[in-house]
């Protein structure tokens, strides 16, 4: 592997390049997918290949092969000089890689329990126990559940990355994922779904410690009970406790996603869009002095997890909003040169055929003083929402939102019953701005984060504690 | 052996080693990207990739693999062990044998016109697109040429063994003229004399030109005038989640409604991977089947979900020629034209909103068909039969079910649509909906 990258590296640097990376990928992937009780199939794949990156008078020139050979790969080489060389004509601003702490290291996960020690029964038996805990859970309710779907994903990520100026990465990353789409109908009562995703750095001990079965009942019974209890949720102007769940995804969308460097000046423009943050946005308030906001790749276990990125930069936790001021962008080192700054390692993709870009890792809300009690004592009339199903924000991320599935109503500062999808449908400064109150507990969600073109679905977690919305328009069904 | 005759040697391997059914396909692909933003190329990408999707059955054992290192000394341990996970995994409820050949093919389905792949050829496209946009008015562009050529090489246990390649060119590009006032149009094109990269590069900026200085819209239920990229993501909804799969998974509007008017009678969706010189242009699907023309929506009533084997089994039908090995998805689909044009529609408005394009359709239920997207771009207030001015900030959230029936009308025109959205290629008209409601923010 190892011979492979010095290859690549060295003969760009002869063939001229200002700048170049190799990395070497090998995704290991195996795949249960479970439909209403019965094992739909089982997957396994080796997803294998080189990514090269060169810059060539400016121009950023990509390309991948799954053909390790080293004619082919000197094939890949010579294509991405080509095309590099081929685009700088419709270039002005010459691209330049910016400063970054670039390191020499390995990083290795070891699972406690090593994913090939588990064996397909024993997968198929969890996910079919978990299932059969959804239909009993929901017929305690008379509730039915005539359409589960559920998959467990484990992978092993195995990389090398080299640049042209001198890091050099070797890590291998072990990941656990469990996804399941609950449909649940009540004759009289209709339908309700719910998604519920998990997923975290680590061996086979992480989906032990999921305990799928009883997830999913608790899951199964909170959502029969939404279904055959909630009511018409109350309109109009009052206070909001937003649950972990609904937190962790406003960040990530609202904070997380404006923060990205490339985004502000206009890289995505015609996928994924751009930002309401401009180049001089550091130091703009978007909320009150209650809003902090940080993703961070380093947190231990998470499914966001990496120490370094794709270009080699040593990562750490960045400081997004802070006291409701924006604080920082997320950057790789093309940004990173642009905005004069050094890169905080926020350089990923998702597979050897993919470009690095700007992502988050995880985003969330730092938590603040308050108990959970006190967030929800002096509201005299509000809702809580603790979990969504539909949710979307403008290409701008500036106006959002959130229909809440497991939500209450608050009546002074007791919770009084389920409420039905009320809708949470506001601007990104009205929002942060309301929040008057965090709590001290923090939770995370594992998602996948889609950005890019090819579209690169990456691990993340989002998260953060409860927090309190003084005076939000509710609006619902 | 020849490169493209490995597939046959891995369905060889797999009944072998003890598989009653064995698939494999190959896909020999080049791409090449270019992406580009503020009228500059941002960067250029090339992909070169030979992969294997192999799939087998040991009656009513499963286990499917993609195979990327292509020694044969790795496919042949990557197949001895796929079979053994097969014979590992629990049963399947049913048990239906991949398709029996020899099939006849269309042989004009199974070669593709020549694409340029070539750097600079298309650097020229881009530059073209973006010249287009600057002439009517845009500040800057931005956006993505795609060109693929591939071969596809089939092999399965049912005496399959074919193959057909696939080109396509598809240019997406969005116009500025400021950061409120944008419009996006496309080229996607199956054979060159289709691709037109400059026109959509004016098109997108005749939208953003038109969009200038728009002012916060009012929510409510209005007539609307959904352009192709906008009805295209709808209509991809309808086509994906008719797949029988996600019928089965609860994940789809269109469960039980087999034969029941799911739509206005003026809605006719077709998947058609025959049309030859098109984008989706399919041969055979993933069991080897010939695809057909069909109709999933037909004058407003629901015809078919779309199979492969086994779902055809276990809702006692037919296989539509859509696998999916696992889940069957449309190839190709067509909205019926209506007899109507652009001007004709807008005349029809009296109090409306004509929504260029969406993005971020999320449901709240598949199975209600209850859902959000976020209009973007060039969005118009019409009265009295004229666009009278530029809007922004509203959302549609209403029902997939309810938009199917408020379908009014259709235009003659119709462009294909496929971009980062719209994931299967869409040939769509302009539609006018009525009742669609819209939201905005309340803070």
């Amino acid at each position: 592997m190892e011979d492979l990258v010095e290859f690549i590296v060295d003969s760009a640097g002869r063939m001229g390049a200002e700048y170049a990376e190799a990395r070497l990928q090998a995704d290991l992937h195996e795949s249960l997918f479970l439909k209403n009780g019965i094992v739909e199939a089982f997957a396994f794949e080796e997803i294998r290949g080189v990514g090269i990156r060169v810059l060539v008078g400016g121009s950023l020139g990509f390309a991948s092969t799954n053909s390790l050979r080293k004619r082919d790969v000197e094939g890949a080489l010579k294509q991405a000089f080509k095309i590099a060389r081929s685009a700088s004509k419709l270039i002005k601003r010459k691209i330049t890689m910016g400063r970054g702490e670039l390191g020499v290291d390995r990083v290795e996960v070891k699972p406690r329990v090593n994913f090939a020690n588990v064996d397909i029964e024993s997968r198929a038996s969890l996910l079919k126990e978990s299932d059969e805990q959804v239909i009993d859970a929901a017929s305690k309710f008379d509730v039915k559940a005539p359409a589960r779907v559920a998959e467990l994903d484990t992978w092993v990520t195995e990389k090398i990355v080299r640049t042209s100026d001198g890091a050099k990465i070797y890590s291998v990353i072990p990941r656990a994922a469990a996804f399941t789409l609950i449909t649940l109908v009540h004759p009289q009562r209709g339908s309700i779904q719910r998604y519920i995703n998990l997923g975290e750095v680590g061996g086979w001990e992480v989906v032990e410690r999921w305990n799928l079965p009883k997830t999913l009942f608790e899951e199964a019974t909170t959502l029969s009970r939404a279904l055959v209890e909630a009511v018409k949720p109350p309109r109009g102007e009052m206070d909001i406790v937003l649950g972990p769940e609904l937190v962790g995804i406003i960040c990530h969308e609202s904070c997380g996603h404006p923060s990205e460097a490339d985004r502000i000046l206009g890289r995505e423009a015609a996928q994924a869009g751009e930002t309401f943050l401009k180049p001089d946005s550091i130091g703009l308030k978007v909320g009150s002095k209650y809003v902090n906001v940080v993703d961070d790749p380093t947190l231990k276990g998470s499914f966001g997890f990496y120490l370094y990125d794709e270009e080699g930069v040593r990562a750490r936790r960045r400081t997004l909003i802070k006291e409701g001021v924006v604080n920082e962008f997320l950057h790789n080192r093309e940004t990173a040169s642009i905005f004069e700054v050094e890169s905080n390692g926020a350089s990923r993709s998702v597979a050897y055929n993919r470009e690095p870009i700007v992502r988050m890792a995880n985003t969330f809300f730092l938590p603040g003083d308050y108990s959970k009690e006190e967030l929800f004592e002096d509201i005299k009339e509000g809702i809580y929402m603790k979990s969504f199903m539909e949710w979307n924000i403008d290409d701008r991320r500036f106006n959002q939102r959130y229909v809440g599935l497991e939500a209450y109503r608050i009546e002074n500062g007791e919770l009084k019953g389920f409420v039905r999808n009320p809708v949470l449908e506001v601007t990104t400064f009205g929002l942060w701005s309301a929040v008057d109150a965090a709590g001290k507990d923090l939770e995370f969600q594992a998602a996948y984060c889609g950005k890019g073109d090819p579209m690169q679905g990456i691990p993340v977690w989002t998260g953060g504690p409860h927090i309190r919305l003084r005076k939000v328009i509710v609006g619902g069904v | 052996m020849k490169f493209s005759e490995i597939p046959m040697k891995i369905v060889e391997i797999g009944r072998k080693s003890g598989a009653t059914d064995v698939a494999a396909k190959m896909v020999e692909s080049r791409r090449v990207m270019v992406r580009f933003s503020n009228n500059e190329v941002t960067v250029s990408k090339i992909f070169r990739e030979a992969t294997i999707d192999v799939f087998v059955m040991v009656e009513k054992h499963r286990a499917a693999t993609t195979i990327s290192t292509l020694s044969m000394k790795n496919i042949k341990k990557a197949i001895e062990n796929l079979v053994k996970a097969a014979k590992a995994a629990p049963p399947a409820d049913i048990y239906a044998p991949l398709p029996q050949g020899p099939f006849t093919y269309s042989p004009a389905l199974l070669k593709a016109p020549k694409m340029p792949l070539d750097p600079d050829t298309l650097t020229g496209y881009v530059e073209g697109a973006v010249k287009g946009a600057l002439e009517r008015g845009a500040e800057r562009a931005a956006g993505t040429l795609n060109a693929l050529r591939a071969k596809i090489t089939l092999a399965t246990s049912g005496d399959v063994y074919i193959s057909q390649e696939t080109a396509g060119l598809e240019l997406s590009i969005r116009a500025f003229v400021s950061e409120f006032a944008t419009g996006h149009f496309l080229s996607v094109a199956g054979r060159l004399e289709d691709f037109n990269p400059e026109e959509a590069g004016r098109m997108a900026g005749e939208i953003a030109k038109a969009a200038d200085n728009p002012k916060p819209g009012e929510p409510g239920k209005y007539m609307a005038l959904l352009g192709p990229m906008v009805f295209a993501d709808l209509v991809n909804q309808v086509g994906s989640l008719s797949s029988a799969f996600l019928i089965d998974a609860g994940q789809s509007f269109l469960v039980d409604k087999i034969g029941a008017d799911v739509a206005s009678k003026k809605f006719t969706l077709v998947d058609d991977p025959t049309l030859a010189g098109s984008i989706g242009v399919r041969a055979f699907d993933d069991e080897g089947v010939p695809t057909r023309r069909k109709a999933v929506i037909e004058n407003g009533v629901l015809k078919t979900y779309l199979h492969n084997s086994m779902t055809a089994k276990k809702f006692g039908v037919e296989t539509t020629g859509n696998a999916g090995i696992i889940i069957p998805h449309p190839w190709n689909l067509i909205v019926e034209p209506g007899d109507k044009s652009l001007d004709d529609l807008i005349s029809e408005i009296n109090d409306g909103i004509y929504v260029t394009n969406d993005w971020y359709l999320r449901y709240q239920n598949y199975r209600t068909g209850d859902f959000s997207t976020l209009p973007r771009d060039g969005m118009f207030r019409i009265k009295r039969g004229e666009i009278v001015s530029s809007i922004r900030e509203l959302r549609i959230s209403d029902n997939m079910l309810r938009i199917l029936q408020n379908i009014v009308d259709l235009s003659r025109f119709r462009t294909w649509v496929k971009w980062w959205e719209v994931e299967v290629p869409t040939l769509a008209p302009y539609a006018l909906i009525s009742e669609l409601n819209f939201t905005k923010p309340t803070i």
